[in-house]
């Protein structure tokens, strides 16, 4: 394998490792209060609000039906407007946090839902408030599922960006399709396809074993 | 101190609408333990639930300590809850947090300083027995010993008023009877009133000053734990006596059991002492006016506030031609009294 072809691994990994850590950052800042609010107005929940629910509900499930490389194409006004371009690593992070959030929000309103009931009525019992039951009970009560939930995120979003390099977004996706697939070279395929794999297994292994660490029922 | 009028509280389940509080009022009067029994699914957690409005009533009032709870606003009632301490049947401990950060818990949603909170918490754990388990996690404790974790938890905040919902039905016999204990020293030391839920008469015989029947979401009888013992109005509430006191054959006895008297058999007798139960020595008054002699096989006697009550086997022997007046002589002492066989 030539130098050059190591350099573009190493530059692709690199950019695959940015786009799903930042673009994982980004989806749970959208994602994390969305499942939370998907939680909480839920029937017989504290802040139970019907209409809001369905409407959270609704707009949650059409971004979630629509297959991810359809969104970057569908995106690319938006994601000029924010970034100034459509190529590139920052012109992927737009569509792969847009991506993301949904997914993380139905995870996020999952993870609360395992929880058991009594906990938030002991909390209410105890005078919290809503905002209190938020962030002293449910959230660190469901870190560990949360952290799998992270764990599954990011895996996932290994995949998108590797399909978004198809399209021009950069990272391993784009090395393995560029030269691999379209040059017809096996060794850069195969070891586009080794990389990706160690990076899930990484992201696998540090998920399990930061959700045992924070685990302690 | 605590006092409910004319609670009704409805549901509506798909089409039909549920009621699992009918018209329900009482009173638990300061320092008191007020116990409420029923069987399961009587609507017995509803009430103790719309106590704090952790279930909202339908129609009624709810007053604790003077201030009628359905007219605040959401942050007021947040605030008197602190007022309110309540425990559970599965004690809800956080398990993120250790034993310390538990009781921590309610100071924290207060504001309480760091300091003060370490004191507070440290005392509290001292008053339940659990100083030395400060620092481990609720997944590494007995039932018990989470139980008494969640009592010093909801004890931070000072309540006036401890609501207690099937408290120790998740609990074993002897570690039931530790925390009863400390529900009463607490009720005692710190005079806080107490009003709990239960479906064991054993919790209510033990710590009850009072207690209140429920059937189908309503009170069917409410008195003086002495005065129900006495004199149960209700069958359900008789059961419920009678549950409290397990007595069962013997097996050796069960085996010669006979139906029938053969001529040369003794009766085995149950008498049933309740609170209507003439105070005297009965039974060997018995033994001398007819002759008789007793064998008692198995008994289980009590005392609820005033009342002495209680069941006994016992196996009839001696002039075979006074049995007949002898049951009678027990029956007209208001000692309920029936034949369960022969041997």
């Amino acid at each position: 394998m030539s130098d050059s072809i190591i350099d573009l691994l190493v530059k692709g990994t690199w950019e695959t490792i940015v786009m799903t850590f930042v673009s994982g950052f980004f989806g749970f800042l959208l994602g994390l209060p969305t499942g939370i609010l998907l939680f909480l107005t839920r029937k017989n929940q504290i802040l139970e609000q019907s209409v809001l629910n369905r409407t959270l509900s609704v707009l949650v499930n059409i971004f979630r039906s629509i297959p991810f490389i359809i969104l970057i194409v569908w995106m690319i006004p938006f994601t000029r407007a924010i970034v100034g371009t459509s190529i590139g690593v920052s012109a992927a992070l737009v569509p792969l946090s847009i991506g993301a959030a949904p997914f993380i929000a139905r995870l996020v309103e999952n993870s609360l839902l395992s929880l058991p009931s009594g906990l938030i009525e002991a909390a209410r019992a105890l005078g919290a408030t809503p905002f209190q039951i938020v962030y002293k009970v449910l959230l660190p009560e469901a870190l560990p599922s949360l952290i799998n939930a992270a764990s599954i995120t990011l895996i996932t979003l290994v995949g998108y960006s590797a399909m978004g390099g198809a399209v021009g977004a950069g990272g391993l996706g784009q090395v393995g399709y560029q030269y691999g697939y379209i040059g017809y070279d096996a060794v850069t395929m195969n070891s586009v396809l080794g990389l990706l794999v160690i990076l899930v297994f990484l992201i696998q292994f540090a998920g399990d074993r930061l959700s045992k660490r924070f685990d302690h029922r | 101190m605590i006092e409910l009028k004319n609670v009704t509280k409805t549901f509506h389940q798909k089409d039909r609408v549920v009621t699992a509080l009918s018209d329900v009022s009482l009173r638990v009067p300061p320092g008191k333990i007020f116990g409420v029994i029923g069987t399961s699914g009587a609507g017995k957690s509803t009430l103790i639930r719309c106590v704090n409005l952790l279930e909202r009533p339908t129609s009624g009032e709810i007053i604790v300590d003077g201030k009628a709870l359905m007219q605040l606003s959401n942050a007021a009632l947040a605030l008197e809850r602190r007022e309110i301490g309540m425990i559970f049947q599965h004690f809800n401990l956080l398990s993120s947090r250790t034993v310390f950060e538990n009781v921590a818990f309610p100071l924290e949603l207060a504001g309480t300083s760091k300091s003060e909170i370490k004191t507070r918490v440290l005392e509290l754990l001292e008053l339940v027995g659990l100083a030395e388990k400060a620092n481990d996690y609720p997944a590494n404790l007995s039932g018990g010993q989470k139980q008494r974790v969640a009592i010093a938890r909801t004890l931070a905040n000072n309540p006036k008023v401890l609501l207690c919902d099937e408290a120790t039905s998740a609990l074993d016999p002897a570690t039931t009877r530790s925390i009863l204990n400390l529900l009463k020293d607490i009720n005692k030391r710190l005079n806080i009133t107490i009003l709990l839920i239960t479906h064991q008469m054993e919790v209510v015989k033990s710590i009850c000053d009072e207690v209140a029947v429920i059937s189908y979401g309503k009170l069917i009888e409410q008195g003086s734990v002495g005065e129900i013992f006495a004199d149960p109005k209700h069958e359900l509430t008789r059961e419920f006596i009678s549950s409290s006191l397990h007595i069962e054959v013997p097996s050796v006895y069960q085996e010669k059991l006979q139906k029938e008297d053969n001529g040369n058999l003794n009766p085995l007798l149950k008498l049933e002492m309740t609170g209507k139960s003439v105070n005297e020595p009965v039974i060997s008054e018995v033994s001398r006016l007819f002759d008789t002699d007793f064998k008692i096989v198995s008994a289980q006697m009590d005392q609820a506030g005033e009342v002495n009550f209680g069941v006994m086997l016992i196996e009839l022997s001696g002039k075979r031609e006074n049995y007949n007046a002898a049951i009678q002589y027990f029956n007209s002492k208001h000692i309920k009294t029936e034949i369960i066989g022969y041997v």
